[in-house]
């Protein structure tokens, strides 16, 4: 018994503290795509390469002598107006098509990978390590956890409350949410419907630039991160149900939980392989994911 | 006009016993078909060209040439998922590596006979393909190419931390069979000319195959329910299994050039199964045309050639790759064969 208590508590207790921060930072990825989806019916391929292009953009700006708190702030800027130009240039056009979900999803596909190899004539294909602002280790109740991860996790989950607060409780956000409902009634107000697009797919993208950000200390940035983690942030999203902004977030942090979990047991690889089973298993059960779509009443 | 092809289907029911007799005719008449596109001409042409490429080109380029038409295979099963039932499958690479793994163990530890091999992957495919697609059908538009893309994902996975077949390292020195086409007639596979016209004879039997099967009713039926799935099941069809078949006959095609693909490079690896080939796939069928058929068999040639080329001059291949998948999907939504036939519409206009 004692044993057992000790082993949850040296063990998995740690485990589950550093899946809640992964889950967190998944989240805000996941948020940014499934905003993006909900309201455009677009699935964004780009989204992995805008999360790499955050970390490398954070990288060269602290390199640059921005510091790591510049870099916080003007890199999800950044990585906004990137994809500001793609939207622009790319998916606005394509937003009328009736097959629009199909073609914006190879579109999307082309822009990351042109992104990806943009990094590497950039950047290179080497691994690059981005120093974290503050060191330390915070300690409660002998669970140790660094202290900057501690604050990648506040960050996350402040982002993740300013959007739903965005969304929920704001003006803004009813205009939001109304324009996913229904667009064409939207624009009869006399609302532009597109600046709605715009802005929300920006703030989208600004969402995976600032989780590059916050992620670099962490996982340092290379070419394929973008890949890696867009593959699991769409695990995240299809189990969340797509364009379900509560559903990512709690999708986030339960496979990431699951994710953390099995791999005390299971090789890590195989614990991933597994995440992507739970999501599997839903969409044959639920195809549509565990929460509604946000505009759904 | 649905009512009168889908009849057609009903009545004179395409049957195994009445086709094979008549295997010869049958593929003489999918060549000259009265069908209005354009395409006859163009296929024997390009058949034709592809005939006499070896005679012009080293072994370099004739063992790209049969890449060109593996990843045609592909292409082409992309398309009649998408071009024929309207699924945007983002797997289809599931198939190929599928059987390029299969094919490559069972060369390695098994057999050297290629029949055999072949017998193993058409059963494993069918089988595999029958349960994913019996899910994926279920799921409607972007949900489908979800669920192929994951489900290529997880096989990726498996592939990739497996051990025991090779790990991230894949499996290589794998033997290259002769193929026992008749007592006594053997094709070496060494030999790079004979490789290439035994592959160039394969996908054309595919494609006429394919093109023969889409243009009976059971292929109306199916672009019928891409356009309006309920109306289809109200006419007493169930859409369910015309999709789950288009499904396994294109992971049937895709799975033709996987089993080819270790004989032609000796090794299999895990991406194979992965993301770039699916998508490649798709690039090169958007390319060519989706739903011509032919288009993509065009589209992957030359990829795969300006690949080639590219990758001579600059490493910047995925750039390339993905400017020309954005010019497309942007530009020229039904690919190059699309082009041609708005140019040939406007040129008929001028002259009227």
């Amino acid at each position: 018994m004692q044993d057992l208590l000790s082993y949850l508590h040296l063990v998995v207790l740690p485990q589950m503290v550093d899946a809640l921060i992964v889950g967190a930072a998944l989240a805000l990825v996941a948020l940014g795509l499934t905003m993006i989806f909900g309201l455009l019916d677009v699935i964004n391929l780009a989204h992995g390469d805008l999360y790499m292009l955050g970390g490398y953009a954070a990288f060269t700006l602290i390199g640059w002598g921005a510091g790591y708190w510049g870099a916080l702030v003007l890199v999800p800027v950044l990585v906004a107006i990137v994809g500001w130009g793609l939207e622009e240039l790319g998916i606005r056009p394509l937003l009328p098509r009736s097959d629009r979900a199909v073609v914006t999803l190879l579109l999307t596909f082309g822009a990351s990978l042109m992104l990806r190899d943009f990094a590497q004539v950039v950047w290179g294909t080497d691994t690059h390590a981005i120093q974290a602002p503050f060191s330390g280790v915070i300690s409660v109740a002998q669970v140790f956890v660094p202290a900057y991860r501690l604050f990648v996790f506040g960050a996350a989950l402040a982002a993740i409350f300013l959007t739903w607060w965005l969304i929920y409780r704001t003006r803004i956000g009813a205009v939001l949410r109304a324009t996913a409902a229904d667009p064409v009634m939207v624009a009869s107000f006399g609302i532009p419907v597109r600046w709605v697009y715009g802005s929300a797919f920006m703030y989208g993208c600004g969402l995976a630039g600032l989780a590059g950000v916050l992620l670099g200390p962490i996982y340092a940035v290379f070419p394929t991160m973008g890949h890696d983690f867009l593959v699991m942030a769409f695990a995240v999203v299809i189990v969340g149900g797509m364009g379900s902004i509560v559903g990512a977030v709690v999708a986030a942090l339960a496979l990431a939980q699951i994710q953390g979990l099995a791999s005390l047991w299971i090789p890590p690889v195989w614990a991933e392989t597994l995440v992507y089973g739970v999501m599997l298993l839903v969409l044959i059960v639920r195809p549509a994911g565990l929460f509604r779509r946000f505009g759904e009443a | 006009m649905l009512r009168t092809e889908t009849s057609r289907f009903r009545g004179a029911s395409w049957s195994w016993r009445n086709a094979w007799p008549k295997v010869g005719e049958r593929l003489m008449r999918a060549l000259a078909s009265p069908d209005p596109r354009p395409l006859r001409g163009f296929g024997l042409l390009m058949l034709i060209a592809a005939a006499v490429f070896p005679c012009i080109s080293g072994s370099f380029y004739m063992r790209l040439g049969i890449e060109s038409l593996l990843l045609g295979t592909v292409a082409l099963s992309v398309d009649v998922l998408l071009g024929c039932a309207g699924l945007l499958s983002l797997g289809q690479a599931a198939y190929f590596g599928l059987a390029a793994y299969i094919s490559a163990l069972m060369y390695l530890h098994v057999t050297r006979s290629f029949w055999l091999v072949m017998l193993a992957v058409i059963g494993a495919v069918a089988v595999f393909s029958l349960a994913l697609g019996a899910v994926a059908i279920r799921a409607r538009g972007v949900y489908f190419a979800l669920i192929t893309f994951s489900a290529a994902e997880i096989l990726s996975k498996i592939a990739h931390n497996t051990r025991e077949i090779g790990g991230s390292d894949g499996l290589i020195g794998i033997p290259i069979p002769s193929i026992a086409l008749a007592p006594g007639l053997d094709i070496d596979l060494h030999n790079n000319t004979a490789f290439y016209y035994v592959v160039l004879a394969a996908l054309t039997l595919i494609y006429l195959g394919t093109r023969r099967i889409l243009d009976t009713g059971f292929g109306s039926v199916l672009r019928a329910v891409r356009d309006n799935a309920d109306r289809v099941s109200f006419l007493g069809y169930n859409p369910f299994w015309y999709k789950l078949f288009a499904y396994v006959m294109a992971a049937q095609i895709a799975a033709f050039g996987g089993m080819i693909y270790p004989l032609l490079r000796g090794f299999v690896a895990p991406h194979l199964l992965g993301f770039e080939v699916s998508t490649k796939a798709v690039v090169v069928s958007l390319m060519g045309g989706i739903g011509t058929l032919l288009g993509p068999l065009v589209g992957s040639i030359i990829v795969t050639f300006l690949e080639s080329v590219i990758g001579s001059y600059t490493e910047r291949h995925l750039f390339v790759l993905g400017g020309i998948f954005v010019v497309f999907v942007l530009f020229l939504p039904d690919g190059l064969f699309g082009l041609a036939r708005r140019l040939a519409a406007k040129r008929a206009e001028h002259r009227s």
